[in-house]
Formats: structure tokens, sequence, C-alpha cells
């Protein structure tokens, strides 16, 4: 059923999101090596924002054209079907075109973010490499999201994963970011490595590569090698739970964050976390899935339930080290490893016929997540270069000397600690409910746990924002104005997520269906 | 006919304007700030009024009015607010005292340098209490309940230059927090057992009260209402999470009489008012929140004889009131419970602004440094001692009806849990009469650079009309006139009446106050008699019981120490490692040896470990 067709030149339209990127990237190096030295290189930031939205502009107008209005519902239907490209091993639906939105939508922000930023970094040498190799890290992650076929997750994971290396270490006058870099080559290649050992086994087992032919041929496998599946499948879990900075995985995050130059933090934060969860998502309900439900064949409801248990480590792991940081992009990072564990949940809660909105629920807190994290992040750039430190006391007395930024602020945490009136407060609500209603109860008790024990490093921020005056009071808050549209943008949508929830939540779940956007046939 | 009632969404509005209208205008704005904050409130109040009297009327119905907020797949949750007599009455005491304070502060709080901020905080909390009041589901009540809970830190926190305030803002949003969390899940459970996933008041009513047996099992229906006293528990200050409420006593005074005295630490007792029918629907839950109550009245107030903070006296004494009234929720008298609520509301708001108007004096807050105001305060005194007659419950004062209806029911009722608030009962009188003498009879222990005088008028007034109410609020319900109780639950209610309990009550207020005369005023009795005779009474009182250290040790550290445990991988074993390897090679590979640390590798062993573990936990129960 899915025999190999190659690319034809109008499959190439549908590939239209990842070529520009890929062609826009091209251009760039060009560009950067033809132009004068003298010339400032933001110019290059600037085109790597328009490729970026000039993508983003073709995945919408994919989806509209997946989504008419107005028609009959057999029309649609006809125009929703998914678009399945090279043997259903590159997969245009719904879902990955929701979740490339997120992404580049993330990513142009961060753009914004490091135009404000980086252009006074002295440590940053190369500033052009900068922009232009975000283009290929986040069609990596679109690839990832759009991936029907182990191979080509496998390819947009490393294409990812190699970009992000680099970013890492851009700050070449920094050891600290050499370090960092270091450290995330070795750790990401250890996480490549289960990922394809996983990946081998499962294979071996089934003879395929294609999430297509997993519903049918994993039954059998597993009875035959039982041992063979789980391990290929926890190996897998494994890899990308190092991605997804999960605990136990997480080990390498704060250091990571806390070297890397901060759009990129935040750039690991939001997109190669994202990515990492979207394809865990649509891998396990391609194929464990499948295995899950029944009397016998356990190993699917093995695998999400050990989902579940590394989504409660991360929460509880997660909260409790960043008790004692005094490093804000160090708090951010363990902040993210619990975050983490909240997207697993609505992943890790199998779909069942009382709660089909997992993808809703993820899509929301992602969206939720990744506005008030590069919010935050982006604050912590200006906080870095007025006070010269990352330290979290640089925030003392914030809002005596920069009151809008520090309200800005206020939102991010009021969100990312869950409380109302902010996305977060929904997103995390909507998750709550959602392992609710399967009666995991013990997780949403674990949830709250971790959320009380989160409040006390989040407002110990807001203490020293608002209750604390600062000692030199010579420090001037600068918000270059790229950084404060950055700033503002995620705190108006934080704040309108929080009041109106709503028609986002609305619009995800009816453009996107299980049946047809999710599983991979 | 309702018009006032229909457009009762507009009252919160006031304050809201009042809030942003400060924020835009900025610190410059002294004068204009007060009397923004002020005329916001007072327009609140009079439509609250007008609400009122629009119901007072036997035949008023319940009115609501609400819009479709989210819906997505069979999730549903609306926007919307109630009016009922139980929301009209919170209306009423919520906006009075509001604006009550907002004119004392402005004697209050005159010299502080941020006094158009602090405006605009109580207005931000004002809108959120109203809010809170009126809001017509759980999820609404929800919000407004963790926003009142942020403006509380706000403002607890507000002299933030005090180590204390600081420290007490956090732990006062924190501990609160823990109980938020029991709430939160108390309301996702109802969520998913509610016919139609309903959270609306009306319809919680209908689906526990009207017995629509089976649609919720007695054991979920238990364990809904327990979570949701959780919150109770945390926002109402019963133990044992009672311990932030004392230390909220950090911020300005006039915040401790409207927050943390009249309206948000009652906002507990409000919950339980509002979802009365679950538990009613569960005989256990309600044991559970009656005994939690009753322990709560003693053990508070017998920590308030020992202390020496005007204003810890105050808390304590509020905890113990607190208790008083979820007792009677407890005992399953809704009546009492509110109108002890509604009378402590003005005493106690009396009790702490002419605290205030002492300490704005004298410049201290212990009360052994103070001593002989009477003769130089004479308003303050006065409506000082009214408030302390009526907390003791001494006739005609309002405390006494309430404390009297709490008391008939619970003889009614619960013998042991009679015997409790009568002793309660009897410790308040004491500790009140106690506090009393010291600081305005006597001898003044003053030192004598400081020139006591009467505040000024702003901040008397204020005390002069708390005082009146505190008077005549109690005459609403009486032994004889039951009229509080029928017109909130419409006659549903039995009266407790029992002359019994009225001549125990009044014989151990007297009592009380009697002794604490003998000890504090006519120094009959030696003042260290229990400290000489049984020192470890008078030293586990001081302290409190030794609450806050037991948290200390059993939970602080613990989570504290888990945290330093999981840093200490990070910065001793992996430091230590780094040292000893930079040490031993040479100043050249410096570089080198900080990439070979073995951090990278602790990275890699704990991944495998970690994978090891969860197979092994996971795939190792199926094949055990």
């Amino acid at each position: 059923m899915n025999e190999f067709i190659p690319l034809t030149w109008h499959d190439t339209l549908y590939l239209a999101p990842e070529l520009v990127l890929a062609a826009v990237f091209l251009v760039l190096i060009v560009t950067d090596l033809l132009l004068p030295q003298r010339v400032n290189r933001s110019i290059i930031g600037w085109l790597s924002l328009g490729g970026l939205l000039l993508s983003l502009g073709f995945v919408i107008w994919r989806m509209m054209d997946m989504n008419p209005s107005g028609v009959s519902a057999e029309e649609a239907a006809q125009a929703g079907q998914v678009i399945s490209l090279l043997g259903a091993s590159y997969l245009v639906d719904d879902y990955g075109n929701l979740l490339k939105i997120i992404f580049l939508i993330g990513t142009s922000l961060i753009v914004l973010m490091a135009l404000g930023s980086t252009q006074k970094d002295e440590a940053v040498t190369d500033k052009a490499e900068f922009y232009y190799l975000l283009l290929p890290a986040t069609a990596g992650a679109m690839i990832m999201a759009s991936s029907g076929n182990l191979v080509t997750l496998y390819i947009g994971l490393e294409l990812l994963s190699i970009t992000s290396y680099v970013l890492v270490g851009l700050r070449k006058g920094s050891t600290l970011s050499a370090e960092a870099a270091f450290k995330y080559v070795v750790t990401g290649g250890i996480a490549s490595a289960f990922v394809l050992f996983g990946m081998s086994y499962l294979y071996g087992v089934t003879g395929s590569v294609s999430l297509a032919d997993f519903p049918s041929a994993l039954p059998q496998a597993f009875t035959d090698y039982k041992a063979l599946v789980y391990v290929g499948f926890f190996f897998l879990i494994a890899g990308f739970g190092i991605k997804i900075a999960a605990a136990p995985f997480h080990a390498w995050a704060p250091d990571v964050y806390q070297g890397a130059p901060t759009p990129i933090s935040a750039f690991l934060a939001v997109i190669a976390k994202g990515a990492a969860l979207a394809a865990v998502f649509r891998f396990l309900y391609s194929s464990a899935f499948f295995l899950s439900g029944g009397s016998k064949d356990q190993v699917g409801d093995d695998v999400f339930f050990a989902l579940l248990v590394i989504a409660a480590a991360a929460m509880l792991i997660g909260t409790v080290s960043a008790l004692r940081q005094k490093q804000s992009k160090r708090l951010l990072a363990l902040s993210g490893v619990a975050n983490a564990g909240y997207l697993l949940v609505p992943i890790a809660i199998s779909v069942t016929i009382v709660h089909s909105n997992n993808f809703s629920e993820f899509a929301f807190y992602l969206v939720a997540y990744l506005l008030m994290n590069v919010g935050a992040f982006a604050v912590v750039t200006v906080i870095a270069r007025s006070s010269g430190h990352e330290e979290l006391k640089g925030f003392s007395g914030l809002y005596y000397r920069a009151p809008w930024t520090a309200a800005a602020m206020l939102i991010f945490i009021l969100s990312l600690s869950g409380l109302p009136i902010t996305g977060g407060f929904f997103g995390k609500l909507f998750i709550l409910l959602g392992a609710a209603s399967v009666k995991a109860y013990w997780l949403v008790a674990i949830m709250a746990v971790s959320t009380v024990i989160s409040y006390y490093f989040y407002f110990g921020i807001i203490r020293q924002m608002f209750m604390r005056s600062n000692g030199d009071e010579e420090d001037v808050v600068t918000v270059p104005a790229v950084t404060g549209v950055v700033i503002w943008i995620c705190a108006a949508a934080t704040v309108a997520l929080g009041i109106l929830p709503g028609p986002l939540m609305k619009w995800i779940d009816t453009v996107f269906s299980i049946q047809a956007d999710l599983f991979v046939r | 006919m309702d018009h006032f009632t229909q457009t009762a969404w507009l009252i919160p509005l006031f304050p809201l304007a009042a809030f942003l209208l400060l924020t835009a205008l900025g610190r410059s704005y002294r004068k204009a700030g007060v009397l923004i904050g002020s005329i916001g409130s007072l327009a609140a109040l009079v439509m609250s009024l007008l609400v009122l009297f629009e119901r007072l009327g036997s035949d008023a119905v319940d009115y609501s009015n609400s819009f479709k907020w989210i819906d997505f797949g069979d999730v549903t949750f609306r926007i919307g607010f109630e009016v009922t007599n139980l929301n009209a009455l919170m209306l009423v005491i919520v906006t009075v005292v509001s604006f009550l304070v907002n004119v004392y502060s402005a004697g209050y709080m005159k010299k502080d340098e941020r006094i158009t901020v602090f405006y605009g905080y109580v207005a931000l909390f004002t809108f959120a209490m109203l809010g809170l009041v009126l809001s017509d589901n759980m999820l609404i009540f929800y919000i407004f309940w963790e926003l009142v809970g942020v403006c509380s830190f706000l403002l607890v926190g507000f002299w933030y230059a005090k180590p204390a305030a600081r420290a007490a803002a956090k732990k006062a949003f924190i501990v609160t927090r823990i109980g938020d969390a029991g709430l939160l899940l108390g309301i996702i459970v109802l969520f998913w057992y509610m016919p139609g996933h309903a959270l609306d008041f009306s319809n919680i009513h209908n689906v526990f009260n009207e017995g629509q047996s089976g649609a919720i099992t007695m054991s979920i229906t238990t364990s809904i209402a327990l979570l949701l006293f959780m919150g109770v528990i945390g926002k109402s200050g019963q133990f044992p999470l009672h311990v932030w409420l004392p230390d909220a006593m950090e911020g300005p005074t006039p915040i401790s009489a409207l927050i943390h005295a009249a309206t948000m630490v009652a906002a507990g007792v409000f919950l339980l008012a509002r979802t009365f029918d679950i538990f009613e629907a569960s005989a256990a839950a309600m044991h559970t929140v009656a005994y939690f109550g009753g322990f709560t009245a003693i053990f508070a107030a017998t920590v308030a004889i020992a202390q020496k903070d005007i204003k810890r006296i105050l808390a304590y004494s509020t905890i113990s009131q607190l208790g008083y009234m979820v007792m009677a929720m407890g005992l399953g008298s809704m009546t009492g419970g509110i109108f002890h609520l509604f009378t402590h509301a003005f005493f106690k708001a009396l009790l702490f602004l002419a605290a205030g108007s002492v300490i704005h004096a004298v410049h201290t807050q212990n009360i052994h440094e103070m001593g002989g105001l009477s003769s130089k305060m004479r308003v303050t005194t006065w409506t000082f001692a009214i408030g302390t007659l009526s907390l003791s419950g001494i006739p005609p004062f309002s405390g006494f009806w309430s404390k009297d209806t709490i008391l008939a029911t619970a003889l009614d009722e619960n013998p042991f849990l009679f015997a409790v608030g009568l002793a309660a009962a009897f410790c308040t009188a004491l500790y009140m009469s106690r506090l009393f003498f010291i600081v305005f009879t006597g001898k003044s222990r003053l030192p004598h650079s400081v020139e006591v005088k009467e505040s000024s008028k702003v901040m008397t007034i204020p005390l002069l009309v708390l005082a009146v109410i505190s008077i005549g609020a109690g005459f609403v319900e009486t032994p004889w006139n039951g009229w509080l109780g029928r017109w909130l639950t419409g006659g549903a209610e039995e009266a407790h009446a029992s002359g019994a309990a009225i001549v125990a009550s009044i014989a151990v207020g007297v009592l009380g106050i009697y002794i604490g005369w003998l000890m504090y005023g006519k120094s009959s009795i030696e003042r260290g008699v229990t400290s000489a005779r049984m020192p470890w009474v008078a030293n586990v009182l001081e302290k409190q019981y030794y609450m806050n250290e037991f948290y200390a040790v059993a939970i602080v550290k613990p989570v504290r120490g888990l945290g330093k445990g999981l840093n200490a991988i990070d910065e001793y074993v992996i430091g230590v490692a780094v040292r000893f390897i930079g040490l031993a090679a040479g100043a050249g590979s410096r570089m080198l040896n900080r990439l070979n640390n073995g951090q990278t590798q602790t990275y890699g062993l704990t991944a495998m470990i970690g994978l090891v573990v969860i197979i092994v936990a996971i795939v190792g129960r199926r094949f055990w």
C-alpha cells in the first residue's frame, strides 16, 4: 500500500516550507562570504527571519488548502487527505503542519531575540552563522514532525542536533560556551546512539522502518521476540528522553543552557524539546499504541507507563533541583525539565474513548510553554546585559529600574507556575483534566505537589524584582527595541491565552483528528 | 424590580477601574490616589447596599447570568455571575470593610512614600474578592481565589525593606497554595463526576441536594468534599496550615484588618457555604470539618493567651474564630457559620484598626511596652473595648449572638464540641481582657520620649462606624428571631436555641474577663502564676506549640536537603573531581581537563543507569 514513488516536480510544492529554509540557508552562506567585513551582520538576521516567515506562510497556505471552509463534508475530507510522499516516509498532514507553525513562530521570535542581544555580544565572533544556522536546525525539527519512517525521523533529528551543537559553541570567546558545546556533542551523541540502537532492533523484528507497517507487524514480532521489542522501545524512549531533557536523562541541560548563547538556550528549551516530543508522540501512536489495551500484548502499556514514570520523575526532580539554583539560565533549564514532564503527560496517558484530546492538550501547552519560555529568556538577555552576569540577583529591584520589563517577567512567571490568568494556567489545567479523566490520580497528585514546590523558586524571582531594592541603582536597564517586541508579543499572547484559551483549543480540536492525522497509513 | 441585582457584575469593576487608574497615574499623585481608591470602593459599597436592599424581601429569586467561555471536545467552561442572598450579604461585608479601610489608610499610610501603590493593591484585592463572591461556578471562583492570594502576597510584603515581611509574604503564599492544590484537585474530580461536567453552583446544589442518588457515589462525594476542605484549611488558616496567618501580620495593619481578618481568610468559610450541599451529602466530611474547626478554635485560643505582639494575639484570635465558623459548618449550621463570619468581620476589623491606631501612636507592637493608654486615646480605647466585649461574647454585642448560635447548635448536635467551644470562648475572653488591661490600663511603660496622642479623625471615624455596627449587627439573628437563617437558607435549616447555651456562654465570657481583670487589671493574682509553677506550659504556648519548628524539621529541611543533594552531585562530587584533576594536570592543558573532568561521562552514565532502572522496574514487574 506504500509503494515507493519518486518525488515529482509537483511534490516539491508540498515540501515548500522545508525547501525555502534550505534555499535561504544556502543563499545566506554565500551572502555572508561575499559581504565585506564592515557590513553589520544583522542584515543576515533579518533575512533569516524573512526566510522563516516565508516558510511559515507556505505552511499556513498548505493548512488552509487542507482545511477548506464552507465546503461539503466530502470535499473537506478529500482536501484533508494526508499527503504521503516517498512511500509514506514523509507526511504532510495537520499534525505536522500545526507543529511546524509552532516551531517557525518560535524560531522567528528567537531570531528577533538574537538580533537584540547578539549584536553587542563580543564573545560571538561569527554573528552571521548565529542567525542562518537556525534555519537548518528548524528544518530538522520540521522533518521530525513530518516523518513517517524511522530513517527520515533520524535524519531530521541529526540535522537538528548537529546544527545545534555548533550554535551552542558559537560564543567562541567564552570557555563556558565551548565546554557546553562539547558536553552537548557527547550527550547528544549518546542520545543518537540510543535512538539508532532502538530503531535497529525494531527494524530487526519487524523488517520495516516505515511507521505505517508497524501496526500490523509489531504484534506478531512481539509474540516472537518479546525481549527485543522491549529493548527497542526503551532505548528509543531513553534516546529521545535525553533530547527532551526529561529526568533522569536531563543532567546535561543546566550546563549546556548556561554555556550557550541565551537565544540558543531558548531554542533548545523550546524547539529542540518540542521536536523530540513531537517525534515521540507520532512514533508511539503508530507503534506502541497498537500493542496496548489488549490482555496479552502489554508492551504498549508498559511503554506508556514508562513515559508516565519519566514524566513524574521529570516534574519532581526538575522542581526539587531548581530549589537552590542561583543562576537564571540553569533555573530555566530545570524548570524546562519539569515542563517536559508536563508535556509528556498527554502523550503518556493513552488515547481512550473517554479521553481523546491528548493532542490538543499537548499542543496548547507547547504553545503556552513556548511563549513563556522565550519571553523569560528574552528578559534574561536584558538583565544579563545590564548587570553583566546571569545570576538571579541581577533581577533585584527590577521593578524600580524597569517596571514594564518586570511586569512582563511577572506574567511569564505566573504562567510558568501555572497561575491564572495566563496560558500556563490553562495549559496545566487541561493536562490535569486529561489525567483525571483516565483516573491517573497519582499523577495528578504529583503534578500538584511539584507545582507547589515550584512556587518556592518562581516566587523567589518575583521577590527579587518587587521586594528588594538594588544596591547599585546605576545599573541602567535598556531594552533593545527588537527584544522589547519579543517580550511584549510573548507577554500579550500569554495573557490572551489565559483569558481566551477557547479559540486556540477549539481550532486545534477541529483541525486535528487522531484517525486522519496521527496514525500513519 | 431586580434591576440592581442584574447589574451586580458592575460592582467589582469599580475597584478594578480604580486600580487601573492608580497604576496609570504612577506614584506622584498622592492625594488623588487616596481619593480614587476610596471612591472606587465607595461606589462598590453603594451598589452592594442597593443589591442587598433589593433582596431583603422574602421572595427574592436567585439570579445568575453566564455565557460560554471555553468550549472544545466535551469540555465546556462558562463565565458568569450569580446573586443569591448569601452573595449579597458577602458583597456588603467586603465593601463596607474595604471602604472603611480605604478611609482609615489615608491617615495610617499618610507618610508612606508608596501610598499610591498601596491603594492600587488594595483596589486590586477588592476587585478580586468581589469577583470571588459573585462567581457563579467553581473555575471562576478558583481563578479569583488565586488572585486574592497574589494580592495578599503583594500586600503582606508591602514593606519589603523588612526581611521579615518578605519572608512572611512568601510563606503566606506557599502555605496557602498547599491547600489550593487540594482545592484544584477537588474541582477537577468534581468536574469529571458532575453530570454534564457542570461546575456552576446551582447545578452542584441540585445534584447533591435534591438527591439524584447514584449520580455520584458516597466515597467520591467524600473525597471531593475533603479536597475542597483542603483549600479551606489553607485559606482560612485552619490547623495545620494556620502558620502563615500570624506571620502575615508583617503587612500594614489596615491590610491585616481587611484581608487577614474580615474578608480573604473568610473566603474559606464562604466556600464551605457555597458548596455546602457537597459536604452535607457526606457525614464523614462533615465530621472532619467540625473536628478540624473545633480543634483550631481551642488550639489558637490557647496560643493567643501567651503572645506579646498585639497583632499576633489578634491573628491567633482570628484563627480561633475562623475555627468556630468552620465548626459551625461541620455541625450543619450554615446560618451559624455565616452569621459569625458576618459579625466577626466587623468587630475583628474594628479591633485591628484600633490596634493600628495604638501602634501608630506608640510605635511598638509589644503589649508589655504599652500601658495606660486609656487616658490619652479615648476613642481608640472605647472602640477597642466594644470590640473586646463583642469578641468575648458579652451580650448585647454582636459577637455574643453569633457565638451563641454556634454553641446552641453544638449543644444539640455534639456535646463534646460544645465543651470545646465553651473552653475556647473562655480562653477568648481571657486573652482579650489580658490584652485590653495590659495595653489600656495601669501605668505607662513607654519611654518618656514617646508622646501619645489620639489618632486623627480620618482614622477614628472608621473605628466609630465599625463600633456601631459591632454593637448592632447581632440582632439580625437572635434566639427569639431567626431572621438571618430563614433569609439565607429559605427556612431549610432549623434554628437552634437553648437557654443552657446562653447561660453557659455568658458565664464563661464573664469569668474569662474577670480572671483577666484580676491578673492584669487589679493584679490580685500574680501575673507570672503559670510561668512560675508550670514554665513548660507557658513556653509551649508562647512558641505556638512549636508548629513552625516542626515544619522546619519535618518538611522544609528534607525538601531543601533533597534539592541540596541533587545539587551536590553537581557541585561537590564533580567539583571535587574537577579540582583534583585540575591540580594533577599541567596548567597548559587546563581547558582539556575541564572537558575531561568526568562530568560528561557522568551524564552518560546517569542516563544509562536511569534507562536500566526503568527497564528493570517496569518490565521486571511483568516477568517477576
